[in-house]
């Protein structure tokens, strides 16, 4: 066939890998956090036009819980912000999953603010600083016994689309259909968290949980441990609402009912999507969407460098356009990033994503062999093949710079020598005596994996170890790495945190509890004093405490150097002129779809 | 014709049927987990063998493959989505889909995409194959054979983007390309596909102008068509119905073959183009080892690709009667 | 060309065909002239590539005119062909004169059934409606001796034996009753019998319709069966004419000779050899200087002064009859002796 080709990723660029595969490579922000200090509009800072964002260092914000004053709608009013009108979007992928049970990728999270809603939510305030408010309920949630038990009062006034009052049976038929057997894709939580969770099916056969208890508008959770964070855990797309008169099991997720100021007025997969107004909504009930556009059209299937072209030229409808994905292109950043016209109308924001090559602890277990990793580690070099600047920042952290608990340190003289230190690397291998030693390293086929592949190998030779490097096909790739018996020293991978704390970084990965096949702790660290920390850190319910104590563990697992973190991920997202109030979610990792207008 | 035809289409389910297997075969033979693509974060064995259970593919690869048989001529019972009527062509992994819906969603934009292109490059190929067959030698026919030589040494991808960039974003002289539907608005069916079109006729065009050029000139040095001028017949109806008749035949088997496949999926076009059609349709089911999207776009492909062989053929019987249809 | 009282019905004079190719120019046929009367049949014998071919193509304005240098006149029934405009000779083709080709099968056209062939030649040129077309292309096909006219008007060439596609093929030269058929080589792809039935079959409706007739062979046996006058022609040129008695009995030119000897003859013993011409026809790039014939002629030398290499010897005419020859009358009386004649009967 003429047309069938090996260009499948031609121009995939950045977003080389499918987004699925993104999703368990990056740990989906389905409700990750990052802080807006890192993140500039390009219209602010126009000052250094050629230059590359640089978040090190970059101050981070906490996330703070809201009161319920805070978490009172009617969210407030954007400067100079218009009613009406039609926001469109250019999308590479459409949304597999609209059954908010099965959503855990940001993507998908994004796109679904307008029309779901859960018990708390994010608030952004005029500059993007978020908020953790009551989204259905009226505030943040109260906790008892040290954060055991957890109450939530549902507001007055909310409503289905279809008129009907939100109930709290619709609480918590929500959350026991997490247990249904077709509730396969998304976090597991609340699943794990609730006491008897273990032993429940689901709703459909009649019978209820009991740790969920129902009391006039309140729903109390009582969980198997303490959980400070619960509130921000229930933040998660996949804990928003589902009415249960409207339950369809699992064709829901085809149909998905909107509590929200939008529902899907049509939908056809792939293609398109379209939201107009719910009028049942009451802006009184929501602290957090501000719904001025009438309409957003949602476009599935363009490819980066096709919507980056039209958001270059302005025109039509495209002029009304938002990303909710698609960056700009890889062939395209420098263009757009130099033009200071273009410049204004680019939102340049750090993922919360931390890119990193965990050290398989089971087979290397020298502390020295794994500090000369990390120092022969050839970061400026990785850095070009990744497209430079522009799109990493050169990671010495699991944390990202977003991420509250974030403590900047450098342990390995990265900063130093970003090209790495093989002097110091080979010194350590002779006096761990393992001058030769040997390094299988896996990796994922990508645009870049073979470049990456051979700069690491060189590096490292340098240094003096010997490497295998073994090119792993991606659909197995983290079933083969996450098994717990591998063949691999060293493997690329990256998480980022579901919500904005240090327990959703540390726990999954580093915790010695997570150790298991398929489970994301793929160093196999099982050091009693981390998981003593981790244990600890999660109980503390003074947030600036806690986040020093992340902050603690982070360099905890580096001085044990379980791990090479590699980058942080800096998105750019071109959008179109008449779109207003563009700002950073840092809660949903993406363009904020609540928040903007279309200029008249 | 009636046997002809009986036999080939018995002929061509045997074939599909065979590439129904060695395409399932294949998506197995390399090792890959569909379960985990919809495997969250937290990928445990239990949730995993849930995915696999509610994908029906927890069973032996023949047992599985009996199933999808069994689906597509008598219907078959799933797990998670009741029972599905013959021909059920399953679900999709990725997004749950009936593979069946999605295709037939699909199919339109790339029928649009490949009989518009088709019309445009049969048009544009084999008038100027015939002037250049007319004007052997002279300028006419040597422009006609090197802009076809650059024609079809150019990428879809490379000529997409810059005619995009310059038709569409610099001079605006045509719209950007998308998809709507011919009955929801004719106009912008047409508008939305015109660029595609143009720039899948570019690549095209070149071959039809270089065949129909050369099997022009080598019909006009035919005996016949001597005989046929000798008869007093004009210029113009001894080319048209004598050597145009005979350079038809290598024209419509390659027009055939190139039908079949671009109705499989003009890959780069569609992705090129950003329109939704069976090609983007094809590399996402790749992408996500999406079996069931991947069975149903191969045997959409495969299945073109026969249906116009067999056309091509009888067609070929139709010009060319001294080809027997048996 | 026997008697001059009757006015020729097809003259050519100081014909001049040439080609421009990327190697030179080639002169196909360099000065040629005949006359043809009305009723009659002139044989153009010669080898592959003498010109006779293309002299009859450009009678009839096939040419590739692009590539084709053209002189000389050629009048039929008065009219000027080479200046006519390709109407008014489309109008003549296939109707006052027409053409019997060589390979039939080749010749007709594989896409169309033999009737819709013969019709359409009928149509274009009398507006006949198709359903009298049909019947006349019947009543031809009868004519020529196809059995069952009214079912094989349907058939295609391919389902036709080759003899039979080569009457339907003078079913379709002769549908319009034209006064010109030129023949070029009608029966050589044809085995002996279905030759002989065709040769009879041209002379009868020769006969009948009063058709003068242009016969292209390199076959001096098919000459003697048909011709009235017979035209030699060597690289090009005219070496030899003359009534078929003259040529065939008595031969004046060393190649007319040549191909007398070279037939395979049944009055001869069989272990008699055959003669054939040593050497291959001249390059019609880059001829021979002096006599075309010079580098094969067994005389050559016999002629003083090398004038054959030198001279081209002028064809002279007398009465139709003459040759073009440095020997002498006397030379060719001495040399040529007996071999003549043997194969004219």
């Amino acid at each position: 066939m003429p047309d069938l080709s090996h260009h499948f990723h031609f121009k995939a660029g950045s977003m080389s890998f499918s987004r699925r595969n993104f999703l368990i490579a990056t740990g989906v922000a389905a409700a990750s956090t990052s802080v807006l200090s890192a993140c500039s509009s390009g219209s602010e800072g126009g000052s250094s036009q050629d230059k590359a964002p640089k978040v090190t260092g970059a101050k981070t914000v906490e996330i703070p819980v809201g009161t319920k004053a805070d978490s009172t709608g009617p969210a407030p009013e954007v400067t100079g912000a218009v009613k009406g009108g039609t926001i469109y979007s250019l999308q590479q992928f459409d949304m597999d999953h609209m059954d908010p049970a099965q959503i855990y990728v940001s993507t998908e999270g994004a796109i679904t603010v307008p029309i779901m809603r859960g018990l708390t939510g994010y608030k952004l305030d005029a500059k993007g600083n978020a908020t953790l408010v009551g989204d259905a309920a009226t505030d943040a949630g109260t906790m008892k016994d040290g954060g055991k038990t957890w109450s939530f009062t549902l507001k007055d006034g909310l409503k289905w689309e279809d008129g009907a009052e939100v109930s709290s049976d619709d609480l918590r038929h929500t959350f026991e259909r997490l247990f249904a057997t077709f509730v396969t894709e998304g976090p597991r939580y609340v699943q794990d968290f609730l006491v008897g969770g273990d032993k429940y099916k689901g709703p459909y056969e009649g019978k209820s949980l009991d740790s969920i208890e129902v009391d006039g508008k309140t729903i109390t959770f009582r969980l198997k441990e303490a959980r400070a964070d619960f509130n921000f855990t229930l933040a998660m797309r996949a804990y928003s609402l589902v009415p249960k008169k409207h339950d369809t099991k699992e064709k829901y997720d085809k149909q998905p009912i909107s509590c929200g100021p939008y529902k899907v007025e049509s939908r056809n997969i792939g293609k398109s999507m379209t939201f107009v107004r719910n009028e049942h909504w009451d802006p009184k009930t929501d602290a957090i969407r501000n719904a001025y556009p009438d309409k957003y059209l949602f476009q599935m299937g363009y490819e980066l460098v096709a919507s980056t072209d039209r958001w270059i030229a302005d025109k039509g409808t495209d002029q009304y356009a938002v990303p909710i994905f698609n960056e700009v292109a890889p062939e395209r950043i420098a263009q757009v990033l130099t033009n200071a016209e273009l410049k204004k109308r680019v939102l340049t924001a750090v993922d919360t994503v931390t890119y990193y090559w965990p050290i398989n602890m089971t087979r290397i277990t020298d502390l020295k062999v794994r500090q000369a990793i990390n120092y022969a580690w050839p970061h400026q070099q990785l850095q070009t093949i990744g497209g430079g600047a522009y799109s990493q920042e050169i990671a010495t952290t699991i944390f990202a710079p977003v991420t509250p608990g974030y403590t900047k340190f450098d342990l390995y003289g990265v900063d130093k020598k970003p090209g790495g230190d093989p002097a110091k690397a080979k010194a350590l291998l002779k006096e761990a005596g393992k001058v030769g030693q040997k390094l299988v390293i896996a990796y994922q086929q990508s645009d870049t994996a073979v470049k990456t592949a051979v700069a690491i190998k060189n590096a490292l030779e340098e240094a003096g170890f010997t490497v295998v490097n073994k090119q792993v096909d991606k659909s197995t790739f983290y079933t083969q790495i996450g098994k717990i018996d591998n063949d691999f020293d060293l493997f690329a991978a990256g998480w980022s945190p579901d919500w904005p704390n240090g327990y959703s970084q540390f726990y999954p990965c580093w915790s010695g509890k997570n150790i298991g096949d398929g489970r994301s702790n793929y160093a196999q660290l099982n050091d009693p004093s981390v998981n003593k920390a981790i244990d600890a850190a999660s109980q503390i319910a003074d947030v600036a405490e806690a986040n020093k104590a992340w902050g603690n563990i982070d360099k905890m697992i580096m001085e044990l150097a379980a791990v090479v973190p590699d980058y942080h991920k800096i998105r750019n997202y071109l959008y179109g002129s008449k779109v207003g109030n563009v700002i950073w979610d840092s809660a949903n990792t993406c363009v904020a779809l609540s928040k903007l207008y279309a200029k008249k | 014709m009636l046997r002809f035809l009986v036999r080939r289409v018995i002929g061509a389910l045997v074939i599909l049927l065979i590439i129904s297997a060695i395409t399932f075969w294949l998506f197995y033979a390399v090792p890959r987990d569909p379960a985990m693509m919809s495997c969250g974060k937290n990928c445990t064995p239990e949730n995993l063998a849930q995915i696999r259970k509610n994908l029906g593919i927890d069973h032996s690869i023949p047992v599985q493959y009996w199933y999808w048989l069994k689906g597509v001529f008598a219907g078959r019972d799933y797990a998670g989505y009741g029972y599905c009527d013959a021909p059920c062509f399953g679900y999709s992994f990725a997004n749950n889909v009936p593979v069946f819906d999605t295709i037939m969603d699909r199919l339109p934009t790339t029928l649009s995409l490949a009989f518009g292109a088709a019309v445009v490059f049969l048009v544009l190929g084999v008038g100027a194959g015939m002037l250049a067959a007319l004007k052997q030698g002279r300028f006419l026919d040597k422009f006609a054979s090197s802009a076809s030589l650059l024609g079809s040494s150019l990428q879809i991808y490379f000529v997409g983007y810059i005619a995009m960039y310059y038709f569409v974003a610099q001079l605006g002289w045509l719209d950007q390309p998308s998809w709507t539907p011919f009955s929801d608005d004719p106009v912008a069916w047409f508008s939305g596909l015109l660029l595609p079109w143009l720039v899948l006729a570019i690549i095209f065009t070149a071959n039809y102008t270089r065949m129909t050029r050369s099997q022009l000139v080598e019909q006009l040095s035919e005996d016949y068509v001597r005989t046929a001028r000798a008869k007093g017949l004009s210029r113009a109806n001894v080319f048209f119905r004598f050597a145009w008749r005979g350079a038809m035949g290598p024209i419509v088997t390659v027009f055939g073959i190139d039908l079949g496949t671009l109705i499989g999926g003009a890959i780069i076009t569609e992705q090129t183009f950003s329109l939704p059609g069976i090609g983007r349709l094809a590399v996402k089911s790749v992408d996500q080892s999406d079996l069931p999207m991947l069975l149903g776009v191969t045997l959409l492909a495969a299945g073109a690709i026969v249906f116009f062989n067999i056309i091509v053929d009888a067609v070929y019987a139709l010009i060319d009667p001294r080809i027997r249809l048996a | 060309m026997t008697s001059t009282d009757q006015q020729p019905f097809l003259s050519v004079r100081d014909l001049k065909v040439h080609f421009s190719t990327e190697d030179g120019i080639v002169k196909a046929v360099d000065g040629l002239s005949f006359d043809l009367l009305k009723g009659k049949t002139l044989g153009i014998v010669g080898e592959s590539g003498s010109g006779k071919s293309v002299t009859n193509l450009a009678i009839l304005g096939l040419h590739d005119r692009d590539r084709t240098a053209i002189e000389g006149e050629i009048l039929l029934d008065d009219k000027e062909l080479l200046t006519a405009s390709e109407k008014q000779l489309e109008r003549l083709r296939g109707n006052k004169m027409s053409m019997i080709f060589q390979d039939a099968l080749a010749s007709l056209s594989p896409y169309h059934t033999i009737g819709k062939q013969i019709s359409e030649t009928y149509r274009k040129h009398t507006g006949a409606s198709k359903s009298q077309s049909r019947a006349r292309a019947i009543e031809m096909l009868r004519r020529v001796g196809i059995p069952q006219p009214e079912v094989r008007v349907d058939d295609y060439p391919h389902q036709f034996s080759g003899g039979m596609r080569q009457r339907a093929m003078i079913a379709m030269a002769l549908v319009c009753d034209p006064e010109l058929l030129i023949a070029d080589e009608p029966t050589t792809a044809l085995d002996v019998t279905v030759q002989a039935q065709i040769m009879d079959l041209l002379k009868d409706l020769q006969q009948e319709f009063g058709t003068s007739i242009v016969f292209i062979t390199h076959d001096l046996g098919v000459i003697a069966d048909i011709a009235d006058d017979v035209l030699v022609m060597y690289g090009g040129r005219c070496v030899e004419r003359g009534t078929k008695r003259e040529v065939l009995r008595s031969p004046q030119h060393p190649y007319t000779l040549g191909l007398l000897s070279s037939m395979p003859n049944l009055e001869h013993p069989v272990d008699v050899p055959l003669n054939p011409i040593p050497g291959s026809p001249p390059s019609l790039l880059n001829p021979p200087t002096g006599c075309r014939f010079h580098p094969r002629c067994t005389f050559a030398e016999k002629v003083e002064g090398g004038l054959c290499s030198k001279e081209q010897p002028p064809l002279e005419v007398t009465n139709g009859r003459g040759s073009a020859c440095h020997l002498t009358a006397d030379q060719r009386a001495e040399f040529f002796t007996d071999l003549a004649g043997s194969a004219a009967n």
